[in-house]
């Protein structure tokens, strides 16, 4: 019954690709998405029912530029939208990679201020596990040709997300213009605390899993490296790591999947309790491959570490 | 006559006996968990070439795991064929090579979902390869090797 639900939603994926953007053919049918629990009354999903181009967005969201475009399920009774969009984001290594979500299923938004969607990633073939769940698209009223809204993905944000309607005739014969970032406020205090005695020293990994690889015979490497793998956070089941130096830089050692990953972490900086850093793996002078946001104070560390496609949920513990 | 008969009657009961101690000691198949001289001793050398391979693949980068997965879905594939091929009658080693015949369509949609770079589909698969508890079954067949994690580079 699942694989028949993923196989009708996937053919409304398809149908949805060919209708939403520049390269792909006009209108299309989004057929084979099974009708929501929440009823949402037409009156008011029927305002967002347009394409759409990424005009803004939170640069933490490392998103270029986009597309998008909701409509009515075909034949749904009662209607309910299902969208797609298109975003053109940043790779680790600063490459530009496309991005395909669709938004399903509609819900309102308390007091009548918009819809809200769960953002599905797309794969780029129609085979087993292509649709995941990635995040949230909240979209506020529309204000003239305007929708702003929020996104989430990947375990991030919110973002804020501003779009333009796009008229009927109106397509782009490349990738669309570059979005506005929008920078948000970001810790620049350096270090991870007013004072180094607070977070310099040796930390231990208090949220570790067990290791799934320890039954796993002959299959534990490949276990080990999946679980690696992702972006809605890796199994960690051990780790430590050594804050040092001034400008602070920190050691991160992760053991997932029986393998150890040691990351570099620089550019330490914080704002009440917010943390952040920038991630290397090979050392603090190679590239940046990614970024450690999260939360800390009282000698406690504990946030999401990026590097690549990968995401470390971590929690440390400094040791007295 | 009479000694003749008793000659007959003799031979009889010695084949008899013979036969009984014959089949006593033969075996006839090895007992759950037990572990079949020839299987543990095949199995092992070929979970041994195995791991080897599998070691020696190390720990991929981001854009190496299809590869990865493809070259470790032929070893298990080539490990599979090789244990069933000793044809083990304990109902532990009938587990073990059923462990890794499980293995196989597990990773074939980890490989697929790879290829499609759904990183987060291939961690959800190998929950079914951690489902299949391999080492343990190979604990329970007396499969040394098979049970040992290959240790690659990190």
């Amino acid at each position: 019954m699942r694989r028949l639900k993923l196989i009708l939603v996937l053919g409304g994926v398809i149908a949805l690709l060919a209708s939403v953007g520049v390269a792909w053919a006009t209108t299309g049918a989004t057929t084979g998405y099974p009708q929501p629990k929440n009823v949402v009354p037409v009156t008011v999903q029927a305002p967002f029912e347009n394409r759409y181009v990424l005009t803004a967005v939170g640069s933490g969201a490392g998103i270029r530029s986009g597309e998008m475009k909701f409509e009515f399920e075909e034949g749904s009774s009662p209607q309910f939208l299902v969208g797609i969009s298109q975003f053109y984001v940043y790779s680790p290594t600063g490459e530009i990679e496309t991005s395909l979500f669709t938004f399903y299923p509609p819900k309102a938004l308390p007091n009548g201020k918009g819809l809200s969607f769960t953002a599905l990633k797309i794969g780029a073939s129609a085979t087993y596990g292509q649709l995941t769940h990635a995040g949230e698209l909240r979209l506020f009223n529309p204000e003239g040709e305007t929708v702003k809204g929020e996104l989430r993905l990947h375990g991030g944000g919110p973002w804020p997300v501003e779009f333009k309607v796009l008229g009927e005739e109106e397509r782009y014969t490349a990738s669309p213009p570059p979005a506005r970032q929008i920078h948000e406020a970001e810790p620049n205090n350096p270090g991870w605390g007013g004072e180094p005695a607070e977070y310099i020293g040796s930390y231990e990994l208090t949220n570790g899993a067990e290791d799934p690889t320890a039954k796993a015979g002959t299959l534990g490497p490949v276990i080990g490296v999946a679980q690696g793998l992702g972006v809605r956070g890796a199994v960690v089941s051990g780790g430590s790591m050594q804050v040092k130096g001034n400008p602070a830089v920190a050691t991160v050692e992760i053991e997932t999947g029986g393998t150890t990953r040691t990351f570099t972490l620089t550019k330490l900086a914080w704002q009440g309790d917010q943390r952040v850093a920038q991630v290397h793996d090979e050392g603090p002078d190679s590239p940046p491959v990614g970024r450690f946001e999260g939360t800390g104070g009282q000698g406690e560390v504990r946030g999401d570490l990026v590097s690549g496609h990968s995401v470390y949920k971590v929690a440390f513990k400094l040791e007295r | 006559m009479k000694t003749k008969f008793r000659f007959f009657a003799s031979l009889l009961v010695l084949v008899a006996a013979g036969a009984l101690v014959a089949a006593g000691c033969g075996g006839g198949g090895s007992t759950s968990g037990g572990g079949d001289g020839d299987f543990v001793s095949g199995a092992e050398a070929a979970c041994t070439n195995a791991n080897k391979q599998i070691a020696a693949l190390g720990t991929p980068q981001q854009d190496q795991v299809t590869g990865y997965l493809e070259e470790t879905e032929a070893v298990i594939e080539k490990l599979h064929r090789e244990v069933a091929a000793l044809d083990g009658s304990g109902a532990a080693e009938v587990a073990y090579t059923e462990g890794l015949a499980k293995a196989i369509p597990e990773l074939t949609k980890m490989s697929n979902a790879a290829r499609s770079e759904n990183f987060d589909a291939v961690r959800e698969l190998s929950a079914g390869l951690v489902r299949i508890r391999l080492g343990e079954l190979a604990e329970a067949a007396h499969l040394e090797s098979c049970a040992e994690v290959p240790t690659g580079e990190s």
